[in-house]
């Protein structure tokens, strides 16, 4: 007796359809994770999604409830798992897994925790999608994205860190809040550390090409009489705030990301702040990750732009990469 | 996400939480096509709102049935609705907060509104879901799949399995069992899966959110859109179908800029119709000793 399925459809390619062409795999879903899950999908980037955690009641719960959405979305295709095989084939692997910070907790203090969990995490990823790029999330960032390259085996211009995105699309809203434009109509650049010692570049603060510093030679200084330096600080000081409110923040990290993955597997060449390996640059002579402009695209990293510094912006960027070579040396079983 | 708002409003009353939320949305607004994300504990904030989409309320724990909410969820409407009225006088009141039925009944009751501007998001999760599973079992995508539940969004939905089809191939057709416990393939399971979908989410991350955000965006699309596509929505069903109380049901109906304007009438069988009866019957029972 024939099924519904048998009298309604006749197959003309027999067989399975073959893999997906740009899975992304999101691991850790708590906040940001599905922050990032759900901009990721309602930006329709993937044909395939995959979930993993360590959790399983809410991973299931989760992935159910996104593919009770799929009437309203473009892609087809969403799984979770607690073992890693379901993340075979990714593109993209996004990890937001580690422990996130306490109210009032530096990123710093977190690396060691997260280290452990990326020991059991990273090789996994890469046995399953060993063709993969990985855009790491987990703070402190530019430490965990060092510690995933180290990790994973994987080139340098695969393994990112969503690093600067994120101060940078907070300070170009902030600005724009300032001079009443959208933020896509302000251009500045925050660079170096994700953290209490992000470096906003000044120099490029534009409008419609005119450059703000030109307009405003104090602009960024102590001496400015309309205190845009606090413009930098409120970026700094955002996560804590909206820590302190809601408890975490994972929307605008979520978006961020979405972003970055745009630029990755459409194959953009886009520029982002994002955080990538910086040794042999502004007098850096150690294996760091640190925030620069960086064309995205489907290899990866492609291409850094060599940006105009000034001689106190590299040493602000120098003092981070000696910062975070601080802690990163003292790492154990890397 | 979906690009709808040129404004976003959120109100709530825990003021930290809010603020919170407020600002990480804001953060993203690099990313967005929506300018201005305002948030206030005071309902002044949301002047001039073309949807408010009203969610608050308690959530029901692991087990708990929708209509156990009731009594919690009226006297907390009795504050929201006539400041959301007081503000934007000639919006759309978008009901979610469950049991979604008797509560959009409730902000009609207390809005003053006509019935065209108060509805609620009723089955239209719970069709989605059912061509989400449909679509499972056939292998094709959920847009693909054509089927209505309508009714109480709850445990007593109806799934309308005469209309079920792909492609215009009513389903019934090819299996006139569909539906029945006679069915070998057991389709019934697939509305029984909707009706138990949302606890077991519920059970398995504490609660449901993903789906029913997209649901209530893609009927906020339709609204602000003027699209007059069919949706189905928790609307006032007196009259209809042999329902003879003021009761809230979903069935199919056109959503334009100016809310619910049409109706569409279903040939629903007659056993199809005496469980929306009982539905009504069920909700007036709970409704006429509200205290409003």
């Amino acid at each position: 007796m024939a099924t519904v399925q048998e009298k309604l459809i006749t197959p003309i390619t027999g067989g399975a359809s073959e893999g997906p062409r740009n899975k992304v795999t999101v691991v850790g879903v708590g906040q940001v994770g599905m922050a990032c899950a759900i901009s990721i999908l309602l930006r329709e980037l993937p044909d395939e999604l995959a979930l993993v955690d360590v959790v399983e009641d809410r991973l299931k719960g989760e992935m159910m409830d996104l593919q009770h959405g799929s009437l309203f979305l473009k892609t087809p295709k969403i799984i979770a798992d607690a073992d890693y095989a379901v993340t075979a084939g990714s593109r993209i692997v996004i990890v937001t897994a580690g422990v996130r910070q306490q109210e009032g907790e530096s990123r710093l203090n977190l690396v060691q925790r997260n280290v452990n969990i990326f020991k059991h995490i990273i090789p996994q990823i890469v046995k399953h999608s060993p063709n993969c790029i990985l855009v790491v999330v987990s703070n402190p960032v530019d430490i965990m994205t060092y510690v995933t390259w180290k990790l994973s085996g994987l080139p340098k211009h695969r393994v990112i860190g969503s690093g600067c995105n994120l101060d940078s699309a907070r300070f170009r809203y902030l600005m724009a809040e300032k001079l009443s434009v959208h933020p896509t109509s302000f251009h500045g650049w925050i660079l170096g550390e994700h953290g209490d010692s992000s470096v906003p570049v000044w120099s490029g603060a534009n409008v419609a090409g005119v450059n703000l510093q030109t307009l405003n030679p104090d602009i960024g200084t102590d001496q400015d009489k309309e205190g845009w330096k606090e413009t930098h600080k409120m970026v700094v000081d955002s996560a804590y705030e909206v820590i302190k409110l809601k408890g975490y923040t994972n929307w605008a990290i979520g978006m961020s990301v979405a972003d970055l993955t745009e630029s990755l597997t459409k194959n953009l060449s886009r520029i982002h702040p994002v955080s990538t390996m910086v040794k042999g640059m502004y007098g850096i002579n150690e294996d760091v990750y640190l925030s620069l402009p960086c064309v995205l695209n489907n290899s990866g990293v492609s291409s850094v732009i060599n940006m105009t510094l000034n001689a106190e912006e590299v040493a602000k960027l120098k003092k981070s990469a000696d910062t975070l070579w601080g802690i990163q040396k003292d790492l154990k079983d890397l | 996400l979906q690009e709808l708002a040129d404004e976003l409003a959120l109100v709530d009353v825990i003021e930290d939480k809010l603020k919170g939320e407020m600002m990480d949305l804001q953060h993203g607004g690099l990313f967005l096509r929506t300018p201005k994300i305002v948030a206030d504990k005071d309902y002044s904030c949301t002047a001039n709102s073309k949807v408010v989409v009203v969610t608050a309320g308690a959530r029901q724990q692991e087990g708990e049935s929708r209509l156990n909410l009731v009594q919690r969820n009226v006297n907390i409407f009795k504050f929201i609705i006539p400041n959301i009225v007081k503000y934007s006088p000639n919006c759309i009141i978008l009901v979610v907060s469950n049991p979604v039925d008797i509560l959009t009944y409730v902000a009609w009751k207390l809005s003053g509104f006509p019935r065209n501007r108060v509805i609620g998001s009723g089955c239209n999760l719970d069709s989605a879901r059912f061509r989400y599973l449909m679509g499972e079992r056939l292998n094709l995508h959920p847009s693909s799949c054509h089927g209505w539940v309508i009714g109480e969004h709850g445990d007593s939905s109806v799934p309308v399995w005469s209309g079920v089809n792909v492609a215009g191939v009513s389903l019934k057709n090819l299996n006139p069992d569909m539906g029945t416990d006679k069915d070998k393939e057991n389709w019934k399971e697939v509305h029984k899966q909707v009706v138990e979908s949302a606890y077991e989410v519920i059970k398995l991350k504490g609660y449901t959110s993903w789906a029913i955000g997209m649901s209530v965006a893609d009927l906020v699309e339709t609204i602000l859109k003027n699209l007059r596509k069919v949706h189905p929505v928790s609307t006032m069903v007196q009259g209809m179908h042999g329902v003879k109380d003021e009761v809230f049901l979903s069935i199919p109906c056109v959503l334009s800029s100016s809310g619910l304007s049409d109706v569409v009438k279903m040939t629903l069988k007659s056993d199809e119709e005496e469980q929306l009866r009982k539905s009504a019957d069920t909700l007036w029972g709970i409704q006429k000793e509200l205290k409003l």
